[in-house]
């Protein structure tokens, strides 16, 4: 039998090179701790205060970070860079701006809001950011915004009052409105003929097993969750009880066994494409599901529910100038443009999500044929937003707390 | 005979620098960073992931959440059961189909092996996204799998296939997989012994015979390797549950930690996920290891 060419270490040689390398360990700690870079503050740093609709938040400013000045030219020759969902952002609204300042657009694009913040904290120079709510007061206390100077944005006056004051961001010091949607069901006539909306309990019906193999709901831990909550009657989405978060995970464990959900952000795309029948949609997915159906499928089979007393989940999104970003007085120029009421409205033809622009009301929409009749539940309109529920930031504990249940669920139990 | 050895011994041991080197730089450095995470903090502000680089400051609480989670009836062991599952029965998938066709390639091809090499590396030349998206094409509700199956219309065949279905993660894992363990093999098989084989055969064994007491004795280093090679990444897959299923209920450990590391303040979580694969994947790499160290199988 050949033996292997060059033995394994002997038992002193093995035993040194275990010692060497005890030895060396806590080095290579240290080697490592020296090439990173510092880290940020820990255990007593800044606490967060989440703002809250019956407790608004006013941000303060801090001395560093003062408004730019009045009057000022637009940036010459620039690059303004916005960081936004892909497919968020009106190509003709672009290319307006473009055009009328003579000035080129970049669009870097990201997945979800947390890999957005953690690209951000990077050191980025994006001039402009699509935020969410649940993220000014991160951005705000990690000094990742600017505040905005208002004599460049008069176009704010075409937009939906409450938005000058909103409870996020008192006097509107860092945000203007982008987007404004809901969250509800979204079906297929073709294959759930029932309908919805005329349910005692329409949340109910994506456990319901007749449907089995062809719901979804939205992943996103929080809006999922919400959802159930809402289902149970429980109007507090965001809550802290134990007891709550326990019967959402059981509700959850029970919507796997009824109806084996796909968890999803694609449903704009795979309830055209038939994969879907029912899910929990957002009311912009379903506009634009529209011009993902196949050849010889009409849209009028698309519906969507929202409740029309407004007590279900509704949310904003936000455009903010970032810092870091090196063209101050064009961001704030492309902030007064969206706020556009044309420019505006060609967005929502193109993205699907609704503009909280004075001049589009639930009724012009639809004189104008702009929303189809069977979709006419997914304008959102001013009153829901001062009875809808929001899905607020969470406190770390309680966060972590609700994104237990959510991995469990995930993680399918048999 | 070693004493002699011991100067060309330090020649090796130069020439291995670079290896060692890389394996520092790419493997055990990067390999340390998770642990540093594992153990590490939350910034309390953005709850983003700070790591810990001193041992002897490291918080266990993440990794014994994860650890206390993953026996039988708890939370995560229907993942972890389902990934051992999925992938073992894959393996075995892509075993069965790669080996004839490297076997072939590397034996009996002839003039056509140059050929049949070149269309077997094909599939590398397109990414593993595009293979899938494909198939997800293919096994929509009103695509061509349906088509077929319902002979154009005769049956109605309502499967959704795209609805969290085992069988479809399974077969899309060996689909995705198989070109992986196609050259292993082809390599291995290619040098094995030709005079032992005729051997066999002289001395009066059957061609089935032959094969089954000589040929694929010889190869279980290779089939060891090429099982390896294709098994231990596709503990790790999530892309393709993601793709073709969606469904908590088909989830795998790829899964676990790809939403773990999504989530701030869970970064730790998922590395205690990737080091329970680390640890899975290293013990069949021992095992290969001394079954490969104490070969006494012959090769030309």
């Amino acid at each position: 039998m050949p033996v292997p060419i060059g033995s394994g270490p002997n038992r002193r040689q093995f035993l040194q090179r275990a010692a060497i390398l005890a030895a060396t360990a806590p080095t290579l700690g240290a080697f490592l701790a020296a090439c990173s870079k510092p880290a940020g503050t820990q255990g007593a740093g800044p606490s967060l205060t989440i703002a809250k609709p019956d407790s608004p938040v006013k941000w303060p400013i801090a001395d560093d970070n003062k408004p730019i000045g009045d009057n000022l030219p637009p940036e010459k020759g620039a690059t303004l860079k916005i960081y936004n969902y892909a497919d968020y952002l009106s190509p003709q609204a672009i290319k307006g701006f473009e055009d009328q300042y003579g000035v080129k657009i970049e669009v870097s694009t990201f997945n979800d809001g947390d890999e957005a913040i953690t690209k951000l904290r990077s050191g980025v120079d994006f001039d402009i950011y699509n935020a969410n709510y649940t993220e000014i007061s991160r951005l705000v206390t990690g000094g990742l915004v600017r505040p905005l100077n208002h004599s460049y944005i008069p176009n704010i006056t075409n937009v939906w009052p409450t938005f000058t004051n909103p409870w996020y961001d008192q006097g509107w010091q860092y945000t203007v409105p982008y987007t404004i949607y809901t969250t509800g069901i979204g079906w297929r006539t073709d294959q759930v003929p029932a309908d919805i909306g005329k349910l005692s309990n329409p949340y109910a019906s994506l456990w319901d097993p007749t449907y089995k193999d062809k719901t979804a709901i939205i992943d996103d831990f929080h809006t999922a969750m919400a959802m159930v909550l809402l289902k149970q009657g429980i109007t507090d989405v965001n809550t802290s009880s134990a007891d709550d978060l326990k019967m959402v995970g059981e509700q959850l464990t029970a919507l796997g066994k009824a109806t084996s959900p796909k968890v999803t952000i694609t449903m704009y795309s795979d309830m055209p494409a038939g994969q879907i029948g029912l899910c929990q949609m957002w009311s912009g997915d379903i506009i634009n599901a529209q011009s993902y159906l196949p050849e010889g499928v009409g849209p009028e089979i698309l519906r969507y529910w929202f409740p029309q007393d407004g007590k279900g989940l509704v949310d904003n999104d936000m455009l903010v100038t970032l810092k870091g970003g090196k063209n101050p007085v064009l961001a704030h120029l492309f902030l007064n443009h969206m706020l556009d009421p044309a420019v505006a409205k060609e967005n929502f033809s193109a993205i699907g999500y609704q503009p909280p622009q004075n001049s589009l009301t639930a009724e012009s929409l639809v004189a104008e044929s702009f929303i189809p009749e069977n979709l006419k539940n997914v304008i959102v309109k001013p009153e829901y937003f001062d009875t809808g529920y929001r899905t607020l930031e969470l406190d770390t504990a309680n966060e972590d707390a609700w994104r237990n249940v959510w991995n469990a669920f995930n993680s399918g139990g048999s | 005979m070693p004493r002699s050895r011991e100067p060309s011994n330090r020649l090796w041991t130069v020439l291995a620098a670079p290896g060692i080197g890389w394996l520092l730089l790419f493997f055990l450095a990067p390999l340390y960073v998770v642990l540093a995470i594992v153990f590490g903090q939350r910034d309390p502000l953005f709850r983003t992931a700070v790591p810990v680089w001193n041992p002897l400051q490291w918080d266990p609480t993440q990794f014994t959440y994860v650890l206390t989670r993953i026996g039988p009836g708890e939370v995560y062991f229907p993942a972890l059961a389902r990934t051992v599952v999925y992938v073992g029965l894959a393996s075995i998938l892509c075993l069965c189909i790669a080996f004839p066709v490297a076997y072939y390639v590397s034996r009996l091809a002839g003039r056509w092996q140059g050929l049949l090499i070149a269309l077997l590396i094909a599939p590398f030349w397109i990414s593993y996204m595009m293979r899938m998206l494909a198939w997800v094409n293919l096994l929509q509700n009103d695509g061509l799998v349906n088509k077929i199956l319902s002979f154009g219309g005769l049956f109605d065949v309502n499967v959704d296939w795209l609805t969290g279905q085992p069988v479809v993660v399974v077969l899309g894992l060996a689909y995705g997989y198989v070109p992986y363990m196609v050259l292993p093999l082809y390599a291995g098989l290619d040098r094995l012994s030709q005079s032992m084989l005729e051997a066999s055969r002289d001395l009066g064994a059957s061609r089935v015979s032959s094969f089954l007491r000589v040929t694929l004795p010889m190869c279980r280093p290779t089939m060891l390797a090429a099982v390896l090679l294709t098994c231990l990444p596709m503990l790790g897959d999530y892309f393709t549950n993601d793709l073709l299923s969606a469904s908590p209920k088909t989830a795998m450990v790829g899964n676990l930690i790809n939403d773990s590391v999504q989530a701030p303040g869970q970064t730790g979580q998922a590395g205690a996920f990737v080091m329970l694969v680390l640890v899975a994947t290293v013990l069949p790499m021992i095992y290969y290891v001394r079954v490969t160290l104490r070969g006494d199988e012959v090769r030309t």
